[in-house]
């Protein structure tokens, strides 16, 4: 009898469970319409296409880590056949090329560009910018995973290390002119005859600021820092060039509004990004250095021996602070000497026990001193060098190999002394002196 | 008795409605998976013809993240060095080895894939890592957009990146005498390898200072630089040896190598050199 219940109750049981088993209602799967295969596949045609679909193809400038690097310009013009035609402003070839692409599924759909063409150069461990960068290259990737489209964009996010790229649509113009963004890239890192010294200057509608700004060619990038004191505000970036100007990121923010895209001005070498409501952002030359220095000091009368080196042989040469009329003054010095001789040091001896002196040693040719004398400009905190005599010859004239070398350092309107805040190298601390009136700007160890 | 009946109710019940509860399914369709073959260009036809049809090889030149490391900064080949470069490879190792060690030698001991890169695999020491083999399958050789057919010596280190992971590839199958080799210069091994100058790790009876970063490479490095020599090279780099210990450990590491491809593939391995050799100065030469 029991038995005979049990089984009433399984089969009741049962026979719920089947009637409710197949119960057509799933909701909770209504998310999307398709499988996911099918999305997958979707998104794939989708990203083809859009792909082919613009006229001039795309335009990217690949900020590939913009707390050190750069950006650099980059034109697709991809085909149905799986290749693509490819430029970029890497270096002066700016030539088309074709190689061949995919649409990968990676952890989303991506496209990757399968066999090398010029976006592969930065990401070459072999070539790289900088030491610290060493087996990285230029931290490039070229596999972009496709994040959707906004406003007629094409959104990626970089395989590695997941920063965002767009891709804009080209323009005939932006293949033809392409190479002029080189032309550009040396307005950024400034002629010769251009001033030594540079500003970033923001204009929030109602307060200026002022920060320093120096730009390093070999990554594309500038460092720029507030000189006011209690306002410790830094604007890093990287650079892109455009045959018009540059475009940085990240973005120089000024009372709130992001500011990218600077146009140049030829007339006196400034790049300025114009907001709304009076913002702008302007990065100018100037004849001084913003922030200037009692460093000086150290060579007036009555002070201890100092003693300042540059070397044409040791890293003194490879200084990033020497000017290039600085290189260009040390190569006319060794134009004028007969065939075999050559310069070798320039130094600055203060207050020694002789005087103070300017030492001018040479390969194969004895060495001249340049006794001066040390006057001060407190006003413009900068020191004045005076003529007093050639190896303790008052009458005898300035050699002719130096004419036009030491005449910098005798400017009448004096020398800016600075000690800077890198080592070449070795432990000796780095002195610049630069001509106040001229862009001319060597770089010396103190020794002592 | 009644429950019987109840019981074959019940069943049939059961069954007739598990027949017909999910009916009305839907029909399979086709699958949404794309079985197309990707265009074959002249490139991809030339190596179904001389690597995948003979040998069984797949050639991989594309870039595909999944068969390299991706936290080195890699580039996948520029597409017209990559048909050089396999024909170098055909050329001297696989040929060479189809001539001394019959031709279904390759076949049956051969990385199954063959992967291309064109940039340098440069290490955060400084080294270059020109080639990987792993598992026995899979072959991976860098810097490929840098091989210059007319120069031996570019020519000479490509192949010796493929003939050493090639012996790695051999010892994966059939190991050497491991216990007579850790004999001959046990003092010598170093993780640094790199810090030592070629002509001093040879003074110490290494043939590269690769090789004394262990056992397997000291062996991969002792075959493959005598399979790159020619026979009157290596005699020459014999006799520039100052040391009589090293000379002596040099030569005993030659004969463990020379034994192990007689013992295990029944391969004369002077005459595979010769083979190398010759084939090595047609592809100059060419």
């Amino acid at each position: 009898m029991k038995i005979k219940h049990l089984y009433k109750y399984l089969f009741a049981a049962l026979l719920v469970l089947h009637l409710s088993s197949c119960n057509d209602n799933t909701d909770a799967e209504q998310k999307f319409d398709q499988t996911p295969t099918e999305r997958l596949n979707a998104q794939k045609g989708e990203l083809n296409d859009l792909l082919l679909s613009s006229e001039f193809g795309w335009k990217a400038v690949y900020f590939t880590d913009n707390t050190v690097l750069g950006g650099y310009t980059h034109l697709f013009k991809f085909a149905k056949d799986g290749t693509v035609q490819m430029a970029s402003d890497f270096d002066s070839d700016t030539k088309t090329y074709k190689s061949e692409y995919e649409i990968q599924l990676g952890s989303t759909v991506s496209v990757v560009f399968t066999t090398k063409n010029r976006i592969h150069l930065l990401s070459d461990s072999n070539s790289y910018p900088i030491p610290s960068l060493e087996a990285e290259g230029y931290l490039g990737d070229f596999q972009f995973l496709y994040y959707g489209q906004e406003n007629g964009d094409i959104v990626f996010k970089t395989n590695r290390n997941n920063r965002e790229l767009r891709f804009v649509k080209a323009t005939a113009e932006d293949w033809t002119d392409l190479s002029e963004n080189l032309i550009m890239e040396q307005n950024v890192i400034g002629g010769e005859d251009r001033p030594l010294f540079r500003l970033l200057e923001t204009n929030d509608g109602t307060a200026i600021h002022k920060f320093d700004f120096s730009f390093t060619a070999a990554t594309r990038f500038a460092e720029s820092n507030s000189i006011e004191t209690g306002y410790s505000v830094s604007y890093n970036m990287g650079v892109g060039y455009t045959p018009t100007g540059i475009v940085v990121s990240p973005a120089v923010e000024v009372g709130g509004q992001k500011l990218t895209n600077f146009t140049y001005s030829d007339t006196d070498g400034s790049f300025t990004a114009t907001g709304t409501n009076g913002v702008s952002a302007v990065i100018k030359y100037t004849d001084k250095p913003l922030a200037l220095t009692d460093d000086y000091k150290l060579l007036l009368p009555g002070q201890p021996l100092g003693w300042f080196g540059f070397f044409i042989d040791d890293y003194t040469v490879e200084a990033p602070t020497n000017s290039p009329l600085f290189y260009a003054e040390i190569e006319k010095i060794n134009a004028a000497l007969p065939e075999g001789q050559s310069i070798s040091t320039i130094e600055i001896y203060s207050n020694s026990r002789i005087g103070t002196f300017i030492y001018y040693s040479f390969v194969r040719r004895a060495p001249l001193q340049h006794f001066v004398t040390v006057e001060e400009d407190e006003a413009g905190k900068k020191m004045v060098l005076k003529h007093k005599s050639w190896n303790g010859n008052t009458t005898v004239a300035t050699p002719a190999i130096l004419a036009s070398f030491d005449k910098y350092l005798m400017d009448p309107e004096g020398i800016y002394v600075k000690k800077e805040n890198f080592r070449l190298v070795y432990s000796e601390p780095v002195y610049t002196f630069t001509s106040a009136s001229s862009p001319f700007r060597m770089t010396t160890w103190k020794l002592n | 008795m009644k429950l019987l009946k109840y019981n074959k109710i019940a069943v049939l019940a059961i069954v007739s409605m598990a027949l017909i509860s999910c009916a009305g399914d839907d029909q399979l369709k086709e699958s949404q998976l794309n079985y197309t073959q990707p265009v074959k260009t002249s490139l991809d036809n030339w190596i179904t013809t001389n690597y995948l049809n003979p040998y069984n090889i797949n050639v991989q030149y594309k870039w595909n993240q999944n068969t390299v490391d991706n936290s080195r900064y890699l580039f996948p080949p520029t597409i017209n060095k990559v048909k050089p470069a396999l024909e170098i490879v055909q050329t001297i190792w696989l040929k060479s080895y189809a001539t001394i060690g019959g031709p279904d030698f390759v076949k049956k001991i051969a990385p199954r894939e063959i992967v291309l890169v064109g940039g340098v695999n440069l290490n955060s020491v400084g080294t270059r890592t020109l080639g990987l083999a792993e598992g026995g399958q899979r072959v991976t050789l860098f810097e490929t957009d840098y091989i210059d057919q007319s120069n031996r010596a570019n020519v000479s280190e490509f192949i010796h990146t493929i003939q050493h992971e090639y012996i790695h590839i051999l010892n994966q199958n059939k190991p050497f005498d491991e216990k007579a080799w850790k004999l001959l210069t046990p003092g010598g091994y170093t993780a640094d390898w790199y810090n030592y100058a070629i002509p001093e790790s040879n003074e110490l009876g290494f043939i590269t200072s690769y090789a004394r970063s262990n056992i397997n490479e000291d062996f991969a490095e002792t075959a493959s630089m005598i399979l790159i020599y020619s026979k009157a090279e290596y005699a020459a780099f014999l006799a520039g040896i100052q040391s009589p210990t090293a000379l002596a450990a040099l030569k005993a590491k030659e004969a463990i190598v020379v034994k192990y491809f007689k013992e295990a593939f029944n391969m004369d391995f002077y005459a595979l050199r010769d083979e190398a050799e010759k084939n090595t100065t047609a592809v100059i030469n060419n």
